[in-house]
């Protein structure tokens, strides 16, 4: 078979890139090995070498998969689609901002992302030079190693199986597939790019992928340091050594799954931040299980206790980040996920890398645990440590939880892989179903936390707890209770359970403030746990009071009243465009609409009355398909106030703008009927009685939004009053036809508030612009200088000019060519003309000169030189008794309105303002913790 | 044996209880013939039926919204939905409704699409080719 030799393919990057994963995955190999020799060798002149060795190897690894990063944005940014990974991602039309986001949006991607803060995470650790370089960079180049597999994209064939080991970005498209389209030498250049997905052309997908991947890729650090301590034997230093990475991680993790909220909230039409989607818990489970590991690390450190149950806490959360990575991009969560991954085909080898971390962790853990050695005597209740301990139990309870229920559709694989027959189960209602479960975990986690604040580690027994101990719990629930009375003062707090939850809510954050002002007095240096969980009690309040109150408030209860019984009947109503629309004790009005490239923004005004008091405006768009057929998504805008959001969508328009096939079907199945309007008399049609219809007069300049002066060569708009004798108003309708070439375009126009189209005949052109053949040119002969007088229209000959510019006259070699220079007076018209006379070859000829207003046509049709006559020929359009042919169809959908949906979040800034609080005050304790050491 | 062993004991068995009682918040995708008989709020599984009158007029009544989609068992049955029509409806591969059976019309609060298409698309488009 003939090899087809192919033009326009660029080979070199994605065989540089290609060499450079196989390159990259041996020197992490190399890497690993060397570290793990280093360890092992750890008191011999040897282990220089060794680790040495494993550095350079690391940086090597480093810099082969910055290097192939650093080529997909290369392929990417010049747009070279013979590779697959560019193909699916980029396109032509792509805005340069959203590279970035096509180039995490594919799986590759996304996993070069996690390796590529792995190596930033490890060439920073180097740089740190600590004593803990060998057996952490071993186990982080064995991860870089093992997710590397993920990207190979080499075949092995044993027997007659073929077994795909990772999938490469630098894979070129006529490798996957056999189509006929690679018979042809030149495909490339017929190539077009798929692009990236309009939901996710917004800022959000560039920040949020990379700050959730430095989460992912930052909590490989505890674990690399939990199994360097097991390894090394020095757990005590482990611990101490450890804690800020764990803070780093906590706070950037964290950040990462809010600004996911945040992202779901804001700009996706989700309806809320937090859903409880398979997805979302994935990626909260490793954080709660790493937050409970904080906590029994700091117990390790001030105590010397709680070291296994560190270890097993870092171990397990990243075990659990493998094993979102699994849930999210094996497929396997099908269809009780919102969020749509696609699948990669490697579904084995992302279990095999969930278990390869799960038993090195664990196993590592059962062989050295012994090597622990952990205070023999119990922790005495009355201890800061014992209340850590049980708040860190029951944050691993609450990851236990949520994992068992986001893992049902892998308990219904696994069951069905066993039993062919069996039928999987899916959770009724997520929402609830977690909230029931988490509502106590949160009551729990706020009163220990509180608690927690006035006890003192390794105190032995009651007489060492703070003097004032009693004094501060009764203040915080005296506290809880007055912010229990204040919350329900202005919001709705449903059950019992609730109440306790905001009383829970209110204790901590009492007791929060108390701590930090009264004993800390507001120096925040020893107060980044207590502000932190100050900022976790007012997250959770935000979450109750934006949960239990957030409501559909679009409906119009004028209109609907008890029509529907239900309460979420309507959640949408229908803006009709400039008619105000009274809901939730306010006027809505869409007042219009403006397109921007492919996003079509829509005004919507709220104001406190009809006069427009207090008016503010909400903007939620909508974004068409590159081709326009079609809308690819619609983003809501959300009004932030102080003490509520309003959150806005557009969730449908009028089919016609929604889809362009269907917009072109019912344009042809509008029936008109014809009528002829004259002028002085007026109009009724039959199907609209009270509608007048009256001809004002014509226009030689078309106002049609859609008629485009440059493009046509002549141009005709009827004006049209109708009014409508019941609502005593008058609707002006112009519609237009246009000129171009030998076609006529006619433009009708569509009133919405008539539900009716006005569409005007073609024959009207003729009417009014008479054909050449037609006219009935009268001939004049004037001296130069002199005045033809037609009608009202007076044309006086002032000159000549050999220099013609005309714009129908084409100049040939031996023209004799003379423009007559007239000046035209009629009333409320002066004008300059220019009509042609020409010799061509002994043939006169004559280039006629039109003014559109006055129907008029001028021709310069002799010259007779000896007596200095000048012949003219001229004619006028016969336009005062025209009737106007006119066709109208009525009831017409209207197309003028917006499905409008509108939502309020009370109290929603409660949980930003809590979440962030509770970050920075990760942060703050990480700050805290490298300044002292 | 230590407080702390007798705490997370006391918590392992609320847990194990709380996994117990999670069992009546989940069950099997039901079919239409269940939701007719069991009366109760469901979830199903199934397949929109594309030759069967799919209505949204929103210039009539936003919150109206009627399908058929055929569910395991190959019954095809009228949807009801007070929703607007979700984006790519008609694209969609399956469809996961919530709600309840009744008079033959299944009136569903929630529903799922799952567009393999909204992500990804397997077919390569090519330029068209002027002149």
């Amino acid at each position: 078979m003939d090899e087809v030799q192919y033009i326009g393919e660029h080979l070199l990057p994605g065989r540089i890139g290609q060499f450079l994963i196989i390159f990259g995955f041996v020197t992490a190999l190399l890497s690993a090995v060397s570290y793990f020799y280093a360890t092992q060798h750890r008191d011999t002149p040897e282990q220089r070498s060794w680790k040495t060795l494993g550095r350079w190897s690391f940086i090597l690894h480093g810099l082969s998969f910055l290097t192939v990063i650093g080529l997909i944005f290369y392929m990417m940014m010049n747009y070279m689609y013979e590779y697959k990974y560019v193909l699916e991602h980029v396109s032509d039309d792509l805005d340069f901002k959203y590279i970035l986001s096509a180039f995490w949006e594919g799986q590759e991607g996304s996993f070069l992302l996690w390796m590529f803060w792995h190596i930033i995470l490890g060439f920073i650790f180097l740089k740190n030079k600590s004593r803990w370089e060998s057996p952490v960079m071993s186990i982080l180049a064995l991860i870089q190693l093992v997710i590397a597999t993920m990207l190979l994209g080499v075949h092995i064939e044993i027997g007659e199986f073929v077994y795909r080991i990772g999938s490469s970005p630098m894979v070129l498209l006529r490798d996957t597939m056999n189509i006929p389209l690679f018979q042809n030498a030149e495909y490339v250049s017929l190539l077009k790019g798929n692009g990236l997905n309009p939901l996710l052309q917004n800022y959000w997908m560039t920040i949020h992928p990379p700050t959730l991947f430095l989460g992912f890729a930052s909590v490989a650090m505890p674990f690399c340091f939990t199994i360097a301590g097991l390894w090394t034997g020095d757990h005590k230093g482990a611990m101490k050594s450890v804690l800020s990475w764990s803070l780093f991680s906590s706070g950037i993790l964290g950040s990462g799954i809010l600004m996911g909220g945040a992202w779901a909230y804001v700009a996706l039409t989700f309806g809320g931040y937090w859903a409880w989607d398979p997805v979302e818990n994935a990626s909260l489970v490793p954080w709660l299980m790493l937050i409970g590991g904080l906590h029994t690390n700091y117990i390790a450190v001030n105590t010397d206790r709680s070291i296994k149950a560190t270890y097993l806490f870092y171990i397990l959360s990243f075990v659990l980040i493998l094993y979102s990575t699994f849930l999210t991009r094996s497929g396997i969560l099908g269809e009780t996920s919102a969020h749509a991954f696609t699948e990669m085909g490697l579904e084995w080898q992302l279990v095999a890398l969930v278990l390869i971390f799960l038993f090195l962790g664990i196993g590592v853990f059962i062989a050295k645990a012994k090597t622990i050695v952990e205070k023999e005597r119990e922790e005495s209740i009355y201890s800061r440590e014992f209340w850590l301990f049980i708040g860190s139990l029951v944050l691993f309870f609450s990851s236990a939880i949520i994992t068992a229920s986001t893992s049902l559709p892998v308990f219904n694989t696994i069951a069905s892989y066993f039993s062919p027959g069996y039928i999987g189960k899916v959770i009724n209602d997520p929402i609830p179903h977690y909230n029931k479960y988490q509502l106590w975990i949160a009551v729990f986690i706020s009163v220990i936390s509180a608690v927690t604040l006035f006890m003192r580690y390794n105190a032995k027994d009651k007489k060492q707890l703070s003097g004032k101990f009693l004094k501060h719990i009764a203040i915080a629930a005296v506290g809880g209770i007055l912010l229990t009375v204040l919350y329900k003062y202005f919001l709705n707090l449903g059950n019992w359970q609730h109440h306790l939850l905001m009383f829970a809510c209110g204790f901590s954050i009492i007791a929060s403030l108390d701590y930090l002002f009264g004993i800390l007095k507001g120096n925040l240096r020893l107060g980044a746990s207590a502000l932190s969980h100050f900022g976790f009690s007012v997250m959770i309040v935000g979450s109750l009071a934006a949960g239990l109150n957030e409501r559909h408030v679009s409906n119009n209860t004028f209109i609907f009243g008890d029509l529907f019984t239900g309460e979420d009947a309507n959640k949408y109503v229908k803006l009709l465009k400039n008619k105000p629309l009274f809901m939730n004790d306010q006027w809505v009005t869409y007042e219009g609409d403006t397109l921007v490239g492919h996003t079509r923004s829509y005004d919507i005004s709220i104001a406190s009355d009809k006069n427009g008091t207090d008016k503010y405006y909400v903007r939620p768009n909508v974004v068409y398909t590159n081709d326009f057929s079609k809308i690819a998504a619609t983003n809501p805008a959300t009004k932030m106030f102080l003490e509520k959001d309003l959150f806005t969508n557009i969730a449908a328009l009028h089919p016609s703008l929604q889809d362009a096939q269907f917009a072109k079907e019912m344009q042809d199945t509008i029936e008109f009927n014809d009528y002829v309007l004259r002028k002085g008399t007026p109009l009724y049609l039959d199907s609209l009685k009270n509608y007048e219809v009256n001809l004002i007069g014509y226009s030689h300049f078309p106002t049609h939004p859609e008629y485009r002066i440059s493009e046509s060569e002549l141009g005709i708009e009827a004006q049209i009053q109708v009014k409508d004798h019941m609502l005593d108003t008058v609707y002006k309708i112009n519609p237009a036809l246009g000129l171009k070439g030998n076609l006529i375009y006619t433009f009708p126009v569509k009133s919405n508030e008539m539900e009716t189209v006005f569409k005007l005949d073609e024959k009207l052109f003729d009417q009014f612009y008479t054909p050449e053949q037609s006219l009935d040119y009268k001939d004049f002969i004037i001296q130069d200088r002199g005045i033809i007088q037609f009608n009202d229209v007076s044309i006086r000959l002032v000159g000549f000019s050999e220099n013609i510019e005309h714009k129908q006259y084409i100049k040939e070699e031996k023209d004799i060519a003379v423009a007559a220079l007239l000046e035209i007076s009629a009333p409320g018209l002066n004008k300059s003309l220019a009509p042609v006379y020409i010799i061509r070859g002994n043939r006169p000829l004559s280039i006629k000169e039109y003014i559109p207003e006055l129907g008029l046509h001028i021709r310069f049709s002799q010259i007779d030189p000896e007596n200095g006559n000048f012949y003219f020929k001229v004619a006028q359009d016969k336009r005062d008794d025209l009737s106007l042919p006119l066709a109208i169809a009525n009831n017409v959908d209207r197309t003028d309105y917006v499905i409008f949906e509108a939502r309020i979040f009370p109290g929603i800034n409660f949980f930003w303002l809590g979440s962030i609080v509770m970050l920075f005050g990760l942060f703050l304790a990480l700050y805290q913790r490298n300044k002292s050491r | 044996m230590k407080k702390i062993h007798i705490i997370a004991i006391v918590m392992i068995a609320i847990a194990a209880f709380i996994l117990l009682t999670a069992s009546k918040d989940v069950s099997t995708y039901a079919t239409f013939e269940q939701a007719e008989t069991s009366q109760a709020r469901v979830k199903i599984a199934g397949q929109l039926v594309k030759n069967k009158e799919i209505i949204y007029n929103p210039s009539k009544d936003p919150n109206y919204f009627s399908f058929y989609i055929s569910d395991d068992d190959g019954v095809e049955k009228q949807v009801i939905l007070n929703q607007a029509k979700p984006q790519d409806f008609e694209m969609s591969e399956s469809i996961v409704i919530t709600g309840e059976m009744n008079d033959d019309i299944f009136y569903a609060d929630s529903i799922l699409l799952k567009c393999p298409s909204k992500y990804k698309t397997e077919e390569i488009s090519i330029r068209e080719v002027n002149g």
